[in-house]
């Protein structure tokens, strides 16, 4: 919304620079973006918020600029303009609401043998101000009232309307209207239209129609001013995808009681500016709710805003916008709010107008009553936080991506994918379901680096996927861990490369889960896309997988080097996370550890050794490492070879060589006849 | 020639060979020439005793004297060569690059919010959680943005099928806090919200909120002030001022936007505040009392404030980053200058 400061000096004595009053319009809530000097005239852009369509109209700001400065107003406003007044054998047409829902309130008055030409500089200066082009002096009259009083006005050319009938109607389906600005609309049931006999002549408080616009030969005009409703008219507008200066005040609501002057105020410029007679006038009469009335506790009003109110300094803010005041009892006033105030209705509205020109700025900075509890953080949040710290400690580097991406992306790995969520009114098909995995959003970004030639990645993302509840309207939203690495998990000089493998992924896993006191479990298991997949399970409840990304799916990112992720959920994961666990005790006694290198079957598993070891070694035992594998020429090809490094110990005293050879000697008797397997 | 001007040849003949550089094996040499069974020096203290009378003493304390400075140069010389030959099989460039593994680095947005999390924990307010998938009524109607009125305008909506849709704010979760409990209340809610924006430097289609809300018997105006001016001066440094303009929200009454002083030109107006010096950063106000009744809570009874900020939006101002893709390209030069 653009003021002109020029032109609100008309109403209001107002003594303060452009520069100050914008400062002063910011602090009281309508915000001034910029302030350009047009002529000798200075005009801001406003921000106006859509509680205050009374702030739409120079007339508006003049008094919001008198309240904020304490000016005076002065409303030299021409109500009156004495037309025949209704003179209905004048009017040539018969006019009639059909619907009154939606139209509570219209006029139309007849003006008879004006001459269209220029509009005088007086008037083109002042909507030029405000970067309107002039069009011929009706419309510019009607364009100069809408900016002067906010009401939106409409001039037909009288002779153009049809069958000597003026409908306010809903429009019927099918029916089409080509508007002023010469573009073919089509209308549906619920648009609000005016008519004439034959066909609608505008959009109801959005556009007028080309075909009884008023042109160069126009001599008899109709002017419309009206109360459109205003959801009727944002809906409309919506559809149509048309927003005018009319419809923005419309859809925010004009002034109820300001109909009629506005169209007086019309009629007579067009007759300064045109010539020609007022002629008859139809008036559906007046529309408007009784004036509300508020009381107002200002001990209540100074409750809610922390400073000690005056009650003088209350009343003289609501005058200056505009309210009458009557005092109530001690500490409350009662306030009528006139009608272009309908944004104010309830107490804690007049509240909020006196602080704002009170000004928030004199309203001190206090300190809320203490807390009501310790400062805390849920568990969950702690596990999170602490998840993050140690994922970045190995390493790892956190990614976020879109949650919504295409069906496609989301059914590229159908084995991670429920039944997914759509948008209705996507921007894109790129961005049309919510992610059921996180692997999409990892994979590009993976690819992403790689193309800018950053080829060693170690990621994760902690974001949730989104599914259907099978059957129901409802929806599952999970916290998920999404690992991704590639190329080299390390890189120097001195050491040489080491290529990632699954094990990185699985290392970053265990590696977490024993920063948080916890396990999984893992066993192998097939994924379509993955290769080695293996399913996590934690306390026996199955929590995500590992793998690497298979060949074909890589290809789909433009990837041609291995990739290997892990998605699980993370309170399925993590739930028995623990943070702050008992110390125990270090050994005072030391432990003797024996190496063991198994030659076995490849398809003999390490955590089936491991079972063994532990199950034989008994309390003995305290650790099993693995500190190498081997497949290779030196051994056959059906073969592995593993050492193991067995720890033994107790807590209360040092073992002897004897115990500790009978432990180990119990766990290779153990490992030959439950596995076959020989030792190195 | 005396044999005392002879001992003085030899000492210069010493000099003269210690001072070049020299190898273990000529330090060998060294010791065999002057200090040997055969050496002149030697044969000279070995015939001191058939010196005349006159000449013995001088001579023979003489010899002495430099067979032990020699001796002891020698000696010297030995422990240095060693020393160096020690340095030389020991030492490292020093300014080759040290070797240690990479720390990863967490994401800037994840940076911002904990951040902002924590000055508000500090302060007594507890994290809520909420879904991003929700219902009209959480996401709209219990905020009192009621359907065809503009002040949706602001809440354009990604919609899923019914009633559901994916929430524009993270105000959804004040309803469910304020369904769910009775006041006291004192949380923040952060998370992910989306509004059908075409992407470009400025806008996306999703992005990250942390709104706040507080209610109990006697919160005033002047509380909502003082928590997120003490807010901004812990997040963008104790010089900061804050100031408050009324602003208009559907959900509050009074309505306020927040401005902190412009955290690049400290006010003075640059490009990134538009000269104004002020750069907008909040949104806030008092709950409106139509909030309190869709919940069931007794607006007589109780007030509160809420508010709410773009996580983005402040990393941006932040870091001096000036397109928001950069957070969801996830280019690893971008992230690890997060360090």
């Amino acid at each position: 919304m653009k003021l002109s400061y020029n032109w609100i000096k008309e109403h209001v004595d107002i003594s303060d620079s452009p520069e100050t009053l914008a400062e002063k319009l910011t602090m009281t809530g309508s915000e001034v973006g910029s302030i350009e000097k047009v002529g000798d005239d200075t005009v801001m852009e406003l921000e106006i918020t859509s509680n205050r369509p009374d702030c739409l109209s120079m007339l508006g700001l003049s008094r919001e600029a008198a309240a904020v400065s304490g000016a005076d107003l002065n409303t030299p406003y021409a109500t009156s303009c004495a037309p025949g007044k209704g003179a209905v054998s004048d009017m040539s047409v018969k006019c009639s609401i059909k619907a009154p829902e939606l139209c509570p309130r219209y006029t139309a008055r007849v003006i008879r043998g004006v001459t269209v030409g220029e509009v005088s500089a007086g008037i083109s200066g002042r909507i030029g101000a405000l970067g309107v082009r002039p069009v011929n002096n009706i419309v510019d009259v009607t364009n100069f009232c809408l900016f002067e009083s906010g009401q939106p006005m409409h001039a037909f050319d009288l002779d153009k309307i049809k069958g000597g009938v003026v409908e306010v109607r809903e429009a019927a389906k099918g029916e089409k209207i080509i508007t002023i600005d010469g573009v073919e609309r089509s209308l549906e049931s619920g648009m609000l239209v005016i008519a004439d006999k034959e066909r609608p002549i505008a959009v109801a408080g959005i556009m007028g129609g080309k075909d009884t616009e008023v042109t160069s030969s126009t001599t008899n005009i109709l002017l419309e001013s009206a109360y459109f409703d205003p959801v009727s008219v944002r809906r409309t507008s919506r559809k149509l995808g048309l927003t005018t200066d009319s419809s923005y005040r419309f859809e925010r609501g004009v002034d109820t009681s300001f109909v009629m002057p506005a169209s007086e105020r019309a009629t007579s410029l067009i007759i300064r500016e045109a010539g020609g007679k007022a002629g008859g006038l139809y008036d559906s009469g007046p529309y408007g709710s009784p004036p509300v009335e508020i009381h107002l506790d200002i001990g209540r009003a100074s409750g809610i805003l922390g400073i000690s109110l005056d009650q003088e300094e209350v009343i003289k803010i609501l005058k200056w916008l505009g309210m009458e005041v009557f005092s109530g009892e001690a500490g409350s006033v009662k306030v009528r709010v006139p009608s272009f105030r309908g944004d104010v209705s309830r107490e804690i509205d007049l509240v909020e107008e006196i602080a704002r020109i009170h000004g928030f700025g004199g309203i001190p900075d206090t300190v809320p009553r203490p807390a009501p509890w310790t400062p805390r953080k849920t568990r969950e949040r702690k596990v999170l936080e602490k998840t993050k710290k140690i994922l970045c400690s190995l390493g790892l580097s956190e990614i976020m991506t879109y949650s919504l991406i295409s069906e496609e992306a989301a059914r590229t790995f159908p084995g991670l994918c429920d039944e997914v969520v759509k948008i209705m009114n996507p921007l894109s098909a790129e961005h049309e379901t919510l992610t059921p995995h996180l692997m999409d959003g990892m994979l590009k970004v993976i690819s992403w680096n790689i193309n800018r030639a950053n080829k060693d990645l170690k990621l994760f993302e902690v974001g949730k996927k989104y599914s259907r509840v099978p059957g129901k309207a409802a929806f599952r939203e999970s916290h998920m861990l999404a690992v991704g690495i590639t190329g080299n998990v390390e890189k120097n000089w001195a050491e040489g490369e080491k290529q990632a493998s699954l094990y990185s992924v699985k290392g970053v896993l265990e590696r977490t889960a024993e920063c948080l006191r916890t396990r999984f479990d893992i066993e192998p298991t097939d994924i379509e896309g993955f290769v080695n997949a293996a399913e996590i399970s934690a306390h026996g409840v199955s929590a995500g997988f590992i793998g690497e990304v298979s060949p074909d799916k890589l290809e789909i990112y433009g990837i041609s080097q291995k990739v290997f992720v892990s998605q699980v959920d993370l309170r399925e994961v993590f739930s028995r996370a623990v943070l702050i666990g008992a110390y125990s005790p270090i050994p005072k006694f030391p432990f003797s550890t024996r190496d063991l290198s198994v030659l076995c079957d490849r398809s003999v598993t390490v955590s089936s050794i491991r079972a063994i070891a532990d199950a034989l070694g008994g309390d003995l035992l305290r650790k099993t490492d693995v500190v190498d594998m081997y497949e290779g020429k030196q051994i056959p090809p059906d073969k592995k070879s593993v050492t193991f490094s067995f720890t033994y110990g107790l807590l209360d005293r040092t073992l002897t060589d004897e115990e500790v050879e009978e432990a180990h000697s119990r766990i290779k008797e153990g490992l030959v006849s439950k596995l076959g397997v020989t030792f190195r | 020639m005396s044999v005392l001007d002879r001992i003085k040849e030899i000492d210069k003949e010493f000099e003269a060979e210690a001072g070049k550089d020299i190898t273990a094996a000529g330090l060998d040499g060294m010791r065999v020439k002057f200090l040997g069974r055969k050496a002149e020096l030697t044969g000279i203290l070995r015939s001191v005793a058939s010196l005349p009378a006159d000449q013995k003493k001088d001579t023979g304390k003489a010899a002495n004297m430099l067979q032990r400075k020699i001796s002891e140069r020698l000696e010297e010389m030995g422990k240095r060569l060693a020393e160096e030959k020690r340095r030389d099989r020991d030492e490292i460039d020093v300014t080759m690059p040290g070797i240690a593994a990479s720390p990863g680095v967490p994401h800037p947005l994840t940076q911002v919010m904990d951040r902002i999390n924590d000055i508000f924990v500090s302060m007594g307010f507890i994290i809520a959680d909420g879904p991003e998938i929700e219902t009209e009524f959480y996401n709209f109607e219990a905020l009192n943005i009621p359907l065809d009125h503009p002040s949706r305008d602001a809440f354009d909506t990604f919609y899923i099928e019914g009633e559901h849709l994916l929430r524009s704010h993270t105000s959804n979760v004040q309803i469910h806090l304020m369904q769910n409990t009775r006041p006291p209340i004192q949380a923040i809610m952060p998370g992910r919200v989306y509004r059908p924006d075409a992407v470009d430097a400025s806008h996306s289609f999703m992005f990250h909120q942390v709104e706040g809300l507080m209610v109990d018997k006697g919160i005033r105006f002047s509380d909502l002030k003082g928590t997120l001016s003490g807010f901004c001066g812990a997040m963008f440094g104790k010089d900061t001022k804050t100031r408050v303009r009324p602003h208009f929200f559907p959900f509050t009454e009074p309505s306020a936007e927040v401005d902190i002083s412009c955290i690049i030109c400290g006010g003075k107006g640059c490009r990134v505040c538009k000269s104004s010096g002020w750069l907008e950063i909040m949104g806030a106000g008092m709950v409106d009392p139509l909030v309190f009744e869709k919940v069931g809570y007794d607006a007589e009874k109780y007030t509160g404030f809420a508010f709410g900020m773009g996580v983005e939006r402040i990393a941006m101002l932040l870091y001096g980053i000036e397109d928001i893709r950069f957070f969801y390209e996830n280019d690893i030069r971008f992230l690890g200058q997060f360090k």
